[in-house]
């Protein structure tokens, strides 16, 4: 809200929430709902960065589908720009934790493909301005030369890049970021955060990324969100200041940063623990989460964690 | 299969010994050190072009002469060796015979197969996409798909007679089914995160259909086109044989009947060499088709 004075907030949640139909299972023949996310209210100025940590289960990636408009809320209102999001949209982009290219396309392809069709302006673009456009934003990612390579001839790393081409290419607004970077090496991920940082500034987006790792979110974010175990509510917001951040020195290890660090991590670890107890787990795309059935209590999750 | 395997091993130990001995003359100009490699690498193809076709060279030869010294004189008649086959083969393309059984044999595949294929792809991509009309006719389906298609050739004949519309149909009917199970598998097993990909693009249905789940489900179907072309030559042959007045499997049949042994073998061969070209037709498109899913061991190079 603080940054928000002035102007209106670029997006907005007011009071969101969201529940699930748990298909009826041998365990409870009744079928239940799941609250997924209640009471969230969070306002994103322009141009922010802002990053979501919250335990397994809290309802990050059902906030990002809410906001890129896949699914609908129960309860509230999602507005991006002061209008409230009906459906998936233009003006928004989401960058998912498996790359998601189409395996057919070429890299080009791939970055063209939410070119193709009718611009936002109804306009359709050429084969060559596709083209053109497509090369510029593999270029951003580093990825020059790389055209005409499918993404199975590509690492992990570069086929986050050129995901990251694909969402910036047909110019929305907003990025919404669910673990891009989850499932790469250490390094690749650093290098990635820099890029990502590099991007952002040259460009302006506002992004919402969420992630589970802490340092991630401190090291990102100017805001960093932290949700609560489920229902997902929004337990803190964490304002992030690390002073300037042009020069290669290694921020991670500033005494600043190890004490924000510090900070959302305390908030997290209870939350971490209370879902763990909780056994919660991943909710599932078809909204039932395996965690809910009561059978799968203390026996299953002590296994679970001893492994 | 473990002679490759063993020419591999032989040919590895020597190529280190080989680059030893290049490294002591330094004095030896370039092209001249890569013809050893060069000799060697052509010499191994060649071996292995050799292995390959050898069961078949073997097959021809027993063919040729098995017949000559192994078999009585009474079987000699009912199996004529290679040449005499050939030759019969050739006077059938000198009268022209064989192009008209052939040509014959190929409108009618060729027809029955390109409406089975456009039908069945059209359906399979329906019955993917409505649930409900998946749950209404799969049992249906269930029960035509598991009745041969050779059952019903007399059915065909009965309703539709003995000329054209009979074969071309028992042909798509044949062809049908294996495209529009793979359409139906391709459609199904497309892979959800790119549809929500494609779908918080903001693509309608339509869209989503035209550039994730086709493209997505072309491989599979092609799949089952490949299959579909082998059985719909094999019905075909089947069909003919019952009751036609041309076509391959004419051919074999009234040459066996006429007495015709060495004409009959011709047929036959026609009918391998054809199927053997059909396939590798229906494979390589298959493969320009799917090669952006190039198995997961070439990447590993």
């Amino acid at each position: 809200m603080t940054r928000a004075t002035g102007q209106a907030p670029k997006i907005s949640l007011r009071d969101v929430g969201k529940q699930f139909t748990v298909r009826p299972s041998k365990d409870q023949p009744e079928g239940t709902t799941l609250t997924a996310l209640e009471g969230i209210t969070l306002d994103v100025a322009a141009g922010e960065f802002i990053t979501l940590v919250g335990p397994s289960g809290s309802g990050k990636t059902t906030l990002l589908d809410l906001l890129a408009g896949l699914t609908r809320p129960d309860t509230g209102q999602v507005l991006v720009d002061g209008k409230e999001v009906t459906g998936p949209g233009r003006d928004r982009a989401v960058v998912f934790q498996q790359y998601a290219l189409f395996p057919w396309r070429t890299a080009a392809a791939n970055v063209a493909f939410g070119l193709e069709g009718p611009g936002s302006d109804g306009r359709r673009l050429s084969r060559k301005e596709r083209t053109d456009k497509a090369r510029h934003y593999l270029e951003l990612v580093g990825l020059s030369g790389f055209e005409d390579r499918y993404p199975h001839e590509l690492s992990g790393g570069m086929k986050q890049r050129v995901a990251i081409a694909r969402s910036l290419a047909y110019e929305p607004d907003v990025l919404l970021m669910d673990e891009p970077f989850a499932a790469l090496d250490a390094q690749t991920r650093e290098q990635l955060q820099e890029e990502l940082l590099r991007i952002w500034r040259s460009t302006g987006k506002t992004i919402i990324f969420i992630t589970h790792g802490i340092d991630e979110a401190v090291y990102l974010g100017q805001r960093v969100a932290v949700l609560s175990s489920r229902p997902g509510r929004l337990k803190q917001i964490v304002d992030i200041d690390l002073g300037e951040r042009s020069g290669d020195g290694d921020v991670r290890s500033d005494a600043v940063f190890v004490e924000h660090r510090h900070q959302v991590w305390s908030l997290l670890h209870d939350e971490v623990r209370k879902a763990q107890e909780a056994g919660h787990a991943k909710i599932r795309p078809d909204g039932s989460a395996p965690d809910e059935a009561p059978q799968l209590s203390k026996g299953q999750l002590s296994k679970g964690r001893a492994a | 299969m473990t002679a490759p395997t063993l020419t591999k091993d032989a040919a590895a130990p020597a190529a280190p010994a080989a680059r030893a001995a290049d490294a002591g003359r330094t004095a030896q100009p370039a092209g001249a050190r890569h013809l050893p490699s060069l000799v060697r690498s052509s010499a191994r193809r060649a071996g292995r072009g050799i292995w390959a076709s050898g069961a078949i060279l073997l097959f021809l030869l027993l063919w040729e002469l098995g017949p000559t010294y192994l078999a009585s004189p009474s079987t000699r008649v009912f199996l004529p060796p290679l040449h005499e086959v050939l030759r019969a083969l050739g006077s059938l393309l000198a009268k022209g015979q064989l192009q008209n059984h052939l040509a014959a044999s190929l409108t009618r595949s060729a027809s029955g197969f390109g409406i089975a294929v456009v039908s069945a792809v059209a359906l399979g991509l329906l019955v993917a996409w409505y649930r409900s009309l998946d749950r209404f006719l799969n049992p249906l389906l269930e029960v035509f798909r598991n009745t041969a298609a050779l059952a019903l050739l007399p059915v065909f004949t009965l309703l539709l007679g003995i000329g054209e519309t009979s074969k071309i149909s028992i042909v798509a009917y044949a062809a049908f089914f294996p495209v529009l199970l793979n359409t139906i598998a391709g459609v199904r097993t497309v892979d959800p995160l790119l549809i929500r990909a494609a779908r918080s693009l903001g693509l309608s249905n339509f869209r989503l259909f035209q550039k994730v789940i086709l493209p997505s489900a072309v491989p599979t179907i092609f799949t089952g086109i490949r299959m579909a072309g082998t059985s719909s030559i094999l019905v075909l042959i089947a069909a003919e044989m019952v009751g036609a007045k041309a076509g391959l499997g004419y051919l074999i049949v009234n040459s066996q009947m006429s007495f015709l042994i060495p004409d009959m073998y011709a047929g036959i061969l026609t009918v391998s060499l054809l199927g053997l070209l059909v396939n590798y037709l229906l494979v390589a498109v298959e493969r320009h088709f799917s090669r952006w899913r190039t198995a997961v061991g070439s990447q590993s190079n």
